[in-house]
């Protein structure tokens, strides 16, 4: 099935790997993320922050977008998911705010009728490709590899629209699917601080350690977040100074998991 | 460990103000109905740093305390993980009801008190110049507004990103095409936010 794709402003940049890997697993499994034409910041936490009007202007402008292709829209970033899947909701939820979005659009040349299926590439890989088809496309099983299922907030909270929003297991099936074993984890979707890391840095610094302590014992943490993982990953240092041990902890996109035990070449997973 | 000891203040007639909840919630009577379960601060991993918890500041907002609430740092500390929206018992918004605090400070000039405002404001500012937001600019806005000392500790992190090939300190690939329309949308919500 062919995609529109959303990666995001994090998978330009901090999270090129996962933007990569994504594309490359997905196509390995059969599928297409075809990237939309001219996408644009879905807004961020930040947005929400400053005006309520903008929150919703700024990703409706990409299901406009979408809309106008035809296709679903795919989105491998856990904040542009919630904030691409809340234009939706909100849409539905006050019936006031169709107008104003038909206005605010409209200054721009643009429509949407409400009628972009959103989805998070999580979604995409566990329930529409399979973790049947995931695990009959393994090349090399990573036997023996102890993996923390990281969730983070975002990815499946408030909605809970595609796994269980309280202790989902999307992730832990398809860690499986390629013969890793997943870790015992009950912080799975307790939150990594998120912009806080930059703002409020100990308390940041406070959540993250939380988290890493939680997973030592396992040989590495796999997300399907930018934040998250840039957040678990940058600050090891930092942490192991505060927690007196020291902390080596691999923190990889699941679509580099997977592309691993695809074995797909290096330069389509940016690992290392 | 000895119960925290709860603000006490005296409380006057002109303190109250009955509208607060009204501006404040996406679903006053919801919003009305809190019994004090402390369930969403119970859930709240950032409760511990805040002036009021979570369920401290739903009891402060039904009495109409604006003041009280506005000034505390509680809702700029809401990471915005929807534990506390998907826990309560009531069906409150709570993690909406933090994002329309943030909004109404922002609206009285007092996110001056807040790191995390300024940042915010920096976001807005990246997106609307190139229509996605570009990491480095938005650090190097960001760390203008605040001239935090901790500019160095980032720059550190840049550095190592940036020799990774992970971040560039060009803009010009966040510029998308369409960049009018995104202007054109800036414009249209700021005069409809005028009118309100």
């Amino acid at each position: 099935m062919k995609y529109s794709y959303m990666p995001g402003c994090s998978l330009l940049s901090t999270a090129k790997g996962y933007d990569i890997s994504a594309r490359s697993v997905v196509k390995a499994l059969g599928s297409e993320l075809a990237e939309l034409e001219d996408w644009s910041c879905c807004g961020a936490n930040a947005i929400e922050s400053v005006s309520y009007l903008l929150s919703v202007s700024l990703p409706a402008r990409n299901l406009a977008l979408a809309e106008a292709v035809g296709s679903e829209l795919v989105t491998s970033c856990s904040s542009c998911f919630l904030n691409l899947f809340k234009v939706n909701h909100r849409l539905k939820r006050e019936p006031e705010l169709k107008g104003k979005l038909d206005e605010i659009l409209g200054a721009a040349g643009l429509h949407y009728s409400g009628n972009t299926r959103v989805r998070h590439l999580l979604d995409v890989i566990a329930n529409d490709i399979g973790v049947e088809a995931v695990a009959e496309r393994v090349e090399k099983k990573l036997s023996g590899l102890k993996v923390v299922p990281y969730y983070g907030c975002q990815t499946v909270r408030p909605y809970g629209e595609y796994d269980g929003p309280y202790l989902p297991t999307s992730m832990d099936k398809l860690i499986e699917a390629v013969g890793a074993e997943t870790f015992p984890y009950l912080w799975k979707t307790r939150c990594c601080g998120g912009v806080l890391m930059t703002t409020e840095t100990e308390i940041g610094v406070k959540l993250v350690s939380e988290l890493l302590a939680a997973a030592q014992g396992a040989d590495c943490i796999v997300t399907v977040c930018p934040m998250c993982q840039m957040n678990l990953d940058a600050y090891q240092g930092k942490i192991s100074n505060k927690l007196g041990i020291k902390i080596n902890m691999p923190v990889l996109f699941l679509t580099q998991l997977l592309g691993l035990a695809f074995g797909l070449p290096s330069e389509l997973l940016l690992l290392g | 460990m000895a119960p925290k000891v709860e603000k006490v203040f005296n409380l006057t007639r002109e303190m109250l103000d009955p509208s607060f909840a009204d501006l404040v919630a996406p679903d006053r009577e919801k919003l009305l109905t809190c019994i004090q379960c402390g369930t969403c601060t119970a859930s709240c991993q950032t409760a511990y740093a805040m002036d009021y918890t979570p369920r401290q500041l739903w009891r402060l907002i039904q009495l109409g305390l604006k003041n009280e609430v506005l000034s505390s740092n509680s809702y700029w500390l809401c990471t915005a993980c929807y534990a506390c929206t998907l826990r309560c018992l009531r069906g409150i918004a709570c993690t909406e009801t933090m994002s329309t605090l943030k909004r109404m400070s922002v609206a009285a000039g007092m996110e001056k008190l807040s790191s995390s405002a300024r940042f915010y404001e920096a976001f807005k500012e990246s997106v609307f110049r190139h229509g996605r937001m570009h990491e480095v600019e938005l650090m190097t806005i960001f760390f203008g507004k605040t001239r935090s000392i901790k500019l160095m500790d980032f720059s550190r992190l840049g550095f190592t990103l940036w020799r990774k090939g992970k971040v560039s300190l060009d803009a010009s690939h966040t510029d998308i095409k369409g960049l009018d329309q995104i202007k054109a949308i800036y414009r249209k919500v700021e005069e409809l936010e005028a009118k309100a």
